[in-house]
């Protein structure tokens, strides 16, 4: 793997089920993700696919997206 | 110094302030609310109600946050009246306000059933934190619940009562959930998702009259078939009545909602409107149309502060709006407005999975989409591209939509 990849895949993004929700959390509704975010969302959720770094999405690491279960974004 | 009154301080309002703050560093700007809590994410208030989510992440701005920027709210304070000739807003609890330039985003408020014992004890309406809480409460000692009102905010309440473990009976006026927008193929599937939570729907039904104990609590709704169903936990969501009341005699335009424009402009001088409260000219339907979504809410605010600002019609609202349902294990997605249009075309793909997509003059207009989302994109862009596309069909209803299969 060269560097360019592998700084690559540490900005990527994945989401990770979670059962419940600390007070001190952010959170967001599906529905508040841009029309071109929700479809790397749900990719990823469906299909298990990373979300991209940075700047393709308005996914932030750390906050938990209100879908049918709750997933919080992590760094892949 | 220009200054802006804003009354409401829902998601259209505070988009506003915000976009005004930006636009207009020097400004005046009041953010008037009759809720006693600044702005809060009202499309998460119901995961509060179902249990699952703490109040803290609900809150989006404190206090604080419109003191960093230089906006005044004023909060537990009810605009009673305006008066645009003099462009003064009055209120119940402070002095009266001048403005400049006036945005109403005063969005709804529940209607009640209006049948015997309505506003008994049990009897719940959904829209401020503060009934979410008042809901939440409740449910958690409740064991069986009605609920009334066959559509988007009604199912919110069966998704409550499922979470809460509250045994619920969905009483719809027609043969089905969501009629308007769905056939009995899609809505037997959102059906199946209420009876696997514990709520089972019922049909051609609907609420004649609440019965209540001697404390003035419900106990039970009769339907108009003189059915009897026992509860003591009730939900209602049969539709919004648009704040306006404080309008009268103002001389704006209504129409179940304010007219606006594509600018967010009401018909007098320097009043806009935003939100929910909007019946506003959709530039991609070729009509008034309106919206009841977050996301549609907050952009016609950041509209009408654009148009605000520059005091000319420097932006358009062009949108296509998307509401979603994340209480079942299959997702569901509504986007622009299904219900109208001219034709429509659908397709059932498993028990869990249906689509419809609905046309004006050929284009998308907007659709459903029940177990896969994968085309909303596609769709959506279509919508915005004002392509004719209702003749090919097929290629909407594949599995795999590819928009280059269109000709
Ligand atoms: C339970 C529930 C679930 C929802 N789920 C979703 C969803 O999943 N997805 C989605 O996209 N949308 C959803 N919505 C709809 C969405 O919340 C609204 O479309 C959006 O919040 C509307 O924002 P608004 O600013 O136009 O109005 P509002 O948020 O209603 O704000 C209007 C404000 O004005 C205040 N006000 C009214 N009259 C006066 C007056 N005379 N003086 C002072 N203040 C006044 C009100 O108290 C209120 O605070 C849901 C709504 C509810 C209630």
């Amino acid at each position: 793997m060269n560097m360019a990849s592998s700084e690559l895949r540490s900005r990527q993004r994945r989401l990770e089920p979670v059962e419940s929700v600390p007070p001190t959390a952010t959170v967001r509704h599906v529905d508040q993700l841009d029309t071109e975010t929700l479809d790397y969302f749900y990719d990823a959720v469906e299909n298990g696919r990373a979300l991209p770094a940075d700047g393709a999405t308005n996914l932030e690491v750390g906050e938990i997206i209100v879908f049918n279960g709750y997933v919080r974004v992590e760094r892949a | 110094m220009t200054h802006y009154v804003i009354i409401g301080d829902g998601i259209s309002g505070s988009s506003a302030a915000e976009t005004l703050r930006e636009e207009d560093p020097e400004a005046n700007i009041t953010v008037i609310t009759d809720e006693g809590e600044p702005l809060y994410n009202r499309i998460l208030i119901k995961e509060h109600a179902k249990g699952k989510l703490p109040e803290a992440p609900i809150s989006i701005h404190d206090e604080g946050w419109y003191e960093e920027r230089d906006i005044e709210l004023s909060l537990n304070t009810h605009v009673t009246s305006i008066d645009t000739d003099e462009r003064i807003v009055h209120t119940h609890e402070r002095d009266d306000l001048e403005y400049d330039k006036l945005l109403v985003a005063t969005g709804g408020t529940p209607t009640q059933l209006p049948v015997e014992n309505s506003d008994a004890d049990g009897i719940h309406h959904f829209w401020t934190f503060q009934d979410a809480r008042g809901i939440k409460e409740h449910a958690e000692q409740s064991d069986r619940g009605v609920i009334v009102g066959a559509g988007l905010l009604g199912i919110d309440f069966a998704a409550v009562c499922g979470a809460q473990g509250i045994e619920a009976d969905y009483l719809m006026r027609g043969d089905r959930w969501w009629r308007y927008a769905l056939s009995n193929e899609g809505a037997e599937i959102m059906h199946e998702g209420m009876r696997e939570v514990g709520v089972e729907p019922v049909f051609d039904s609907g609420v004649d009259r609440f019965e209540v104990d001697d404390d003035g609590h419900v106990v039970g709704a009769v339907d108009p078939n003189g059915e009897r169903y026992d509860c003591d936990f009730a939900g209602v969501a049969i539709g919004l009545s648009f704040n306006t009341e404080f309008l009268r005699g103002a001389g704006l335009e209504e129409d179940n909602g304010l007219v606006v424009d594509e600018y967010m402009q009401t018909n007098v001088d320097d009043v806009y409107a935003a939100g929910d409260i909007t019946r506003f000219y959709d530039v991609l339907l070729g009509e008034q149309a309106q919206n009841g979504s977050w996301g549609s809410a907050k952009e016609q605010g950041r509209i009408a502060a654009v148009n605000m600002a520059a005091d000319d019609e420097a932006e358009e609202f062009e949108w296509v709006s998307s509401y979603s349902i994340t209480h079942f294990d299959f997702p569901f997605l509504s986007f622009g407005h299904p219900t109208l249009g001219d034709e429509h075309a659908e397709r059932k793909y498993s028990d869990t999975e249906w689509r419809r997509v609905a046309f004006k003059d050929g284009k998308i207009v907007g659709g459903v989409l029940i177990g896969d989302l994968s085309p909303q994109s596609k769709f959506k862009q279509l919508m915005r591209e004002q392509r004719e596309v209702a003749d090919q069909a097929e290629v909407l209803l594949n599995k795999q939509v590819d928009l280059d299969d269109l000709e």
